[in-house]
């Protein structure tokens, strides 16, 4: 098991938002997280990567108690988080934005590969290498926003509603290339409320209503739940 | 006529060029933190007692080259150390950037009654750095103000490479813009939180150091600095460089004009009155950003 979390309570100020979860991702899994805005999604990444200060439980990676380091090291172990809202640095360029993308001491050693990988992976963003991030399109940030998480060099992504916000053709974009970095080896974790390109994609789905995970199984089993089929694969 | 303002705007530039080292620590601080560093003058005051210190107190070998090579390494620890054992603490708590703004007050206060109680209250004097004068054309200049304008700027030049060119330049650059994207990509804030303030402790304290062998060493000169670096980087924009870079120009500038044409008493009018029109118009100053 890459990622194992048991029993995780994590607060923000006085409000309880995840409430004993526990959930695995497998090495090379895509595991899609759905549940509705507000119930606690993007806190469980968050909390994975370091980036929620109250919270206790059980969270290992690759067989170390993570839930108590800092977010820098955490990235370091190879653990990325790809922010819904892309969180990029506005008055720098694609270039800058991609170079901070590596900076932990694990990714440095990589980031000219990387680059490469990332430019080809996105070649609109190849086109754009000197212009800056707070000028971009939505869909183009996006794009930007996973191309910096991948200069990480993480061997697990955390990506928040990729597709959020996103026109029906940037959708399947974004699908196209979480399929393509799984395949080149990457383990992902991706939260969303309802994009049928990405739950496609799911080895294994949760599904995580009020701060608990209510559903756990393969897109067969979500199938076969009349209640999920309506409420959140939108058939 | 002609010469009498080029003199003029040599003296401006001269002004500007200090004032431009002291204002972008403040606006680097401000510009990463978005807190508001009221200590900031004392530790232009530490910069001249530090330099008195070792010039005339201990009687150093090397003069200012030890002066100098000595204080940047001891204003980094001093900025490193206060922030990490006052403010750092502070970040875990709601609204600390205003918790932050009170402690640093109190701790210009402390700052300044102990430089009173350990050096007393007087002025005291430090050798010059350099001495006599040079003609170059029509034009006279104390060498001494040749000596602060090269340290200045060649201080302001390392700064913008350091910020521009290496790691820790960036991530400073990067929490600045982003904090939570400084933290996702794996950049430890806090150590960034605790290098901004050290290297805007040094750039203050050289500062201190470059005017007080002009001037007096004076334990009370923090709130006057305090009060100027912050017009500038107000009039700036609160947490831009470039704008902390061009108002401590202009305001080098205009100091420079109307002490020539109008008298030195209406400087502090002039500057205030500048920094009102602007701020009310631009609330932002000329290069924040909103």
């Amino acid at each position: 098991m890459m990622l194992n979390i048991e029993n995780l309570n994590a607060y923000y100020g006085q409000a309880h938002v995840l409430k004993d979860v526990s959930i695995s991702v497998n090495k090379g899994e895509v595991v899609v997280m759905l549940g509705p805005n507000g119930h606690g999604k993007s806190t469980l990444l968050k909390s994975i990567c370091g980036m929620v200060n109250s919270k206790r439980g059980r969270i290992s990676y690759k067989d170390q108690d993570i839930i108590k380091l800092p977010s820098e090291k955490i990235v370091n172990m190879g653990i990325t988080y790809i922010a819904e809202n892309r969180e990029l640095f506005p008055y720098m360029s694609v270039v800058e934005n991609l170079k901070l993308g590596a900076y932990s001491k694990n990714a440095r050693k990589h980031e000219k590969k990387n680059m490469e990988k990332v430019f080809s992976l996105f070649p609109r963003l190849a086109e754009r290498k000197k212009q800056y991030a707070s000028t971009m399109s939505g869909g183009e940030a996006k794009m930007l926003a996973i191309a910096r998480g991948l200069m990480s060099n993480a061997d697990f992504l955390a990506i928040d509603e990729p597709a959020l916000g996103l026109q029906p053709n940037l959708r399947v974009e974004v699908a196209r290339i979480i399929k393509e970095i799984n395949k080149q080896g990457k383990t992902i974790l991706v939260v969303e409320q309802n994009i049928p390109q990405i739950t496609d994609l799911a080895d294994k789905l949760y599904v995580l209503e009020e701060g608990h995970i209510t559903f756990e199984g393969s897109k067969d089993d979500a199938l076969d739940n009349d209640n999920l089929k309506e409420i959140f694969l939108g058939m | 006529m002609f010469i009498e303002i080029i003199e003029v705007i040599i003296s401006g530039l001269l002004n500007g060029s200090v004032y431009a080292l002291m204002a972008i620590g403040l606006a680097l601080v401000y510009g990463v933190t978005k807190a508001f560093n009221f200590a900031y003058g004392s530790f232009y005051t530490m910069g001249g007692y530090f330099a008195w210190t070792l010039l005339v107190s201990l009687g150093v070998k090397g003069g200012y080259y030890t002066v100098f090579l000595t204080a940047i390494p001891f204003l980094f620890v001093v900025g490193f150390f206060l922030e990490k054992v006052l403010i750092s603490p502070l970040r875990k708590r709601s609204d600390w950037q205003m918790k932050a703004m009170m402690l640093t007050l109190g701790l210009s206060l402390f700052l300044d009654i102990g430089y009173i109680a350990t050096f007393g209250p007087r002025l005291k004097s430090l050798p010059d750095i350099v001495e006599g004068t040079i003609d170059i054309g029509p034009f006279a200049f104390m060498n001494q103000d040749i000596v602060i304008f090269i340290l200045s700027i060649t201080g302001l030049l390392c700064f913008a490479w350091v910020l521009n060119n290496t790691r820790v330049g960036m991530a400073v650059q990067a929490v600045a813009q982003n904090p939570i994207g400084a933290q996702i990509v794996g950049i430890p804030k806090d150590r960034v939180f605790a290098a901004t303030f050290a290297i805007s402790t040094i750039m203050v304290g050289i500062g201190g150091i470059l005017l007080s062998q002009k001037n007096f060493v004076n334990p009370q000169a923090s709130t006057g600095i305090m009060i100027k670096a912050w017009v500038i980087t107000a009039f700036g924009g609160m947490g831009s460089i470039k704008g902390s870079l061009y108002a401590a120009l202009i305001i080098g500038m205009l100091e420079a004009f109307v002490g020539y044409y109008l008298g030195m008493i209406h400087i502090e009018v002039a500057v205030l009155t500048l920094l009102l029109i602007t701020l009310a118009f631009r609330p932002q100053g000329l290069m924040g950003r909103e």
